[in-house]
């Protein structure tokens, strides 16, 4: 069972919560010497708690006014716990503090179980709140927060703020993604005390250092998932420490760490027989040697990602003993490993039958024979990352998905061979819901008319991912928009089709390190915009049957004109040449035709030339050379 | 097909096919332990749980002999899951009766049954105002005007939403 994580806030609040609140520990929290309540009325109330539990109401003996009037106290308060979390909506929960103490005091839990920091209203009234002395408000609200998520925040994260929540010793996740504005010191000190962290997330956060790691390994016995990723500094005595102090330790990311060596991976192996995930991206300074002892003690290991690795070689799955099988593992990532070749893709898929995601991206000496391989995983197979691997042609391709009828993803980036034909086999794929494509250049309207066609309307795709294919015209994309309505994500940057100021006005701004070359390419569509290009588009084309013109009308479209025109499906013109849209869809009916009659991959070759060839290629664009919209998700 | 009796606290027995009685999880682990192969006319005392009480569960148990419900550890559809439509009008009692369904529900570990009445008393609560709540359960006010003030403008800040 991975109670990390599949225990709900609910569940375990309230077995937590009853434990506490039937007395097995004594809560200290109640300090408020600035408001005069006496101790004893506590007391009172949780001995009436004891003795309500009995079931013996002590109220049984009086009028039966007053048995009535406290019958809802019969209620034990594991009971009431479950009444409120069934108040699925938390701020409702809030008003409900003042309706009597025995509830304020369960509820208060359940209110600071999680603070909600989703926006910076919220960040301010937290703020403001704990900021006061501990010892002059109503609760120390500390001691409830038994997650602490900042990442909805990150942007206003900083040392002050974070160092408010030391002494929040209950913690059992702190969640720090993307609070880049921090060091390691409020970590620290927020950590001091938590015996009960289960997962600390530092994903993005610029300063791991050894005191925050020694901090874990001193203070927190229980931790099971440690995302530390961007630790270059760390020692590898101070990692021992914590896989010695952490034997617990389920879920571990340690990346871009030179120091991270044989040993440690030995180590971990060793000390921690839980693990189910191994991230170690970037570490150069591991081998085959550590990894073969890893996958062979550890069967149970679910996902496990490497990169850029100079060593991981093609011996490293060949050692592992014939009848061992590595049938929990999903996940294999070993982006960028060079001495990667067809033997040890072909051995990875021999031991882990399984696989749901893997990728290869960068891994450059792959070639159809390993597609080959992959096909073997068949409808375990989801997720596919083969950008980068240029050796790779439709051959392969067109092997894979005809087994994995199951992918979902699919990441071809850079693959420069493929062409059409690919795209005429990707339209197969009833679950597919993102395609990267991005400078394969060899596809052309042409393709992605057929993987239209062939995919129909009211498709499952959300994310394209087109840029540099600059063959593709206007005509295609139009289509596409009109036949995806879950549509998310479109990049077409870099295409000069597209690079038009009445279109690009729907493109998001281009990420704040681009130069201005790059801000020129940029070409990306997400969310609304997806939306308004479609609008845009239909607008464009719509005018133009209309009126065998080239202009926009003015005004929003009706829908019902919109579904006229989708359902006529009819070519209309473009500006520079009907004639030539008209052939081009006169041959795509024929390679579609000749497709389903079966045709050889070979055959095929000469008519979709021809086909490809009715499409004058746009002048090209060059792609800068940082464009690595590849990684983008 | 065995049955099994079930004794009230106020030692009142009813007499109840296995199968419906095994709704109850406690009832079901007792004689799982204690019953041998042989367990008809196997009998349990139900002390905590009044004859009027333990009438009503049985009949709630007997309707949802064969029903299935979601897996107790998926606590999402469980909590997500609106209250049955025959369960909402057989809850639909005095609340001393309701608490005392509840609280039997607990004790014999019927969680469907525990979850139903919880979600009705959610229901009662759900978008009303501390003073409605307090009439309504007739709960007495044992907050000091400074205590709800402090309570309120340290916790303004998870209302807003």
């Amino acid at each position: 069972m991975d109670s990390e994580r599949e225990d709900s806030p609910a569940s375990s609040s309230v077995s937590s919560l009853s434990r506490r609140v039937m007395g097995v520990e004594n809560d200290r929290s109640f300090r408020r010497p600035n408001i005069p309540i006496e101790l004893d009325d506590f007391d009172s109330d949780t001995s009436d708690l004891m003795s309500l539990r009995n079931s013996s109401h002590p109220s049984a003996k009086t009028s039966p006014i007053e048995d009535y009037s406290s019958s809802i106290h019969k209620l034990p308060p594991e009971v009431l716990l479950l009444i409120f979390t069934n108040i699925r909506h938390k701020p409702d929960l809030v008003p409900l503090l003042l309706v009597c103490k025995r509830w304020a005091s369960l509820l208060v839990e359940l209110i600071w179980f999680r603070p909600s920091l989703m926006d910076n209203q919220a960040l301010r009234g937290i703020r403001e709140v704990m900021r006061r002395d501990r010892t002059s408000t109503y609760w120390d609200y500390r001691q409830y927060i038994r997650r602490l998520n900042l990442s909805f925040v990150y942007d206003k994260v900083d040392d002050e703020f974070l160092s408010l929540f030391a002494g929040s010793t209950n913690l059992e996740r702190l969640t720090l993604v993307n609070c880049s504005r921090l060091s390691h010191r409020p970590i620290v000190d927020i950590l001091q005390g938590c015996e009960k962290l289960q997962s600390i997330d530092m994903t993005g956060v610029k300063d791991i250092t050894d005191e925050i790691l020694a901090a874990l390994a001193e203070n927190c016995p229980r931790l099971q998932g440690l995302y530390a990723p961007g630790c270059p500094t760390v020692t590898n005595s101070v990692l021992f420490r914590i896989i010695n102090s952490c034997p617990m330790l389920k879920r571990v990311k340690i990346s871009d760490c030179v120091n991270l060596n044989d040993d440690t991976i030995v180590q971990l192996t060793e000390k921690c027989k839980f693990l189910i995930e191994v991230d170690v991206h970037n570490c150069p300074n591991i081998t085959d040697f550590s990894l073969q002892k890893l996958f062979c003690d550890l069967d149970q290991l679910r996902e496990f990602r490497i990169s850029h690795n100079p060593n991981v070689s093609d011996i490293l799955f060949r050692v592992i003993p014939e009848e061992m099988y590595l049938d929990r593992l999903r996940i294999i990532d070993l982006t960028g490993c060079l001495r990667i070749t067809d033997r040890a893709v072909e051995a990875i898929v021999q031991c882990a039958p399984r696989l749901r995601n893997v990728v290869l991206s960068k891994c450059l000496n792959i070639t159809d024979s390993s597609l080959r391989s992959l096909a073997a995983l068949g409808k375990s197979l989801h997720y596919i990352h083969l950008g980068h691997c240029s050796n790779i042609t439709d051959y392969g391709v067109v092997t894979l998905i005809k087994s994995c009828h199951r992918l979902q993803y699919i990441d071809l980036a850079c693959c420069a061979q493929l062409t059409n034909l690919s795209l005429v086999e990707l339209s197969s794929l009833p679950r597919l819901r993102r395609i990267g494509l991005v400078k394969c250049n060899n596809i052309n309207d042409a393709g992605i008319l057929a993987l239209i066609q062939r995919r129909g309307y009211d498709d499952t795709l959300e994310r394209v991912h087109l840029s540099y294919c600059t063959n593709i015209g206007l005509y295609p994309i139009f289509q596409l928009l009109q036949a995806c309505p879950r549509l998310t994500h479109l990049s077409l940057t870099g295409i000069s089709a597209f690079l038009r100021p009445d279109i690009t006005t729907f493109c998001r701004s281009p990420p704040a390190d681009f130069n201005d070359n790059q801000r020129k390419l940029f070409c990306v569509f997400s969310g609304q915009g997806v939306a308004m290009l479609r609008d845009h588009m239909t607008r464009l084309f719509l005018a133009q049957t209309h009126n065998n013109r080239f202009f926009m009308r003015d005004g929003p479209i009706e829908p019902q004109e919109a579904q006229r025109f989708r359902a006529l499906n009819q070519v209309p013109e473009i500006q520079d040449g009907r004639q030539r849209m008209e052939e081009n869809i006169q041959n795509l009916q024929r390679l579609t035709n000749f497709f389903r009659a079966g045709g050889q991959a070979n055959q095929l070759a000469g008519l979709q030339a021809q086909a490809g060839l009715q499409v004058q290629a746009a002048p090209a664009a060059p792609p800068p050379e940082d464009e690595d919209e590849v990684m983008s998700e | 097909m065995s049955e099994i009796t079930l004794t009230s606290s106020d030692n009142e027995s009813f007499k109840v096919e296995k199968k419906i009685a095994e709704r109850s999880i406690l009832i079901k682990n007792m004689i799982g332990d204690l019953a041998g192969d042989d367990d008809d006319g196997f009998e349990i005392p139900i002390p905590n749980v009044r004859s009027t009480v333990l009438k009503k569960v049985i009949e709630w148990a007997t309707h949802h002999k064969d029903t299935s419900f979601p897996d107790d550890e998926d606590e999402d559809s469980r909590k997500s899951a609106p209250v049955d439509e025959w369960d909402k009008e057989f809850l639909k009692v005095d609340q001393e009766m309701l608490y005392e369904i509840i609280l039997a529900a607990n004790y014999l570990n019927i969680r469907p049954l525990l979850d139903a009445g919880c979600k009705v008393v959610a229901e009662m609560i759900r978008g009303k105002s501390p003073e409605e709540i307090r009439r309504t359960f007739n709960i007495v006010n044992d907050f000091s005007p400074e205590e709800e003030e402090a309570i309120k403008r340290e916790n303004e800040w998870a209302e807003d939403r």
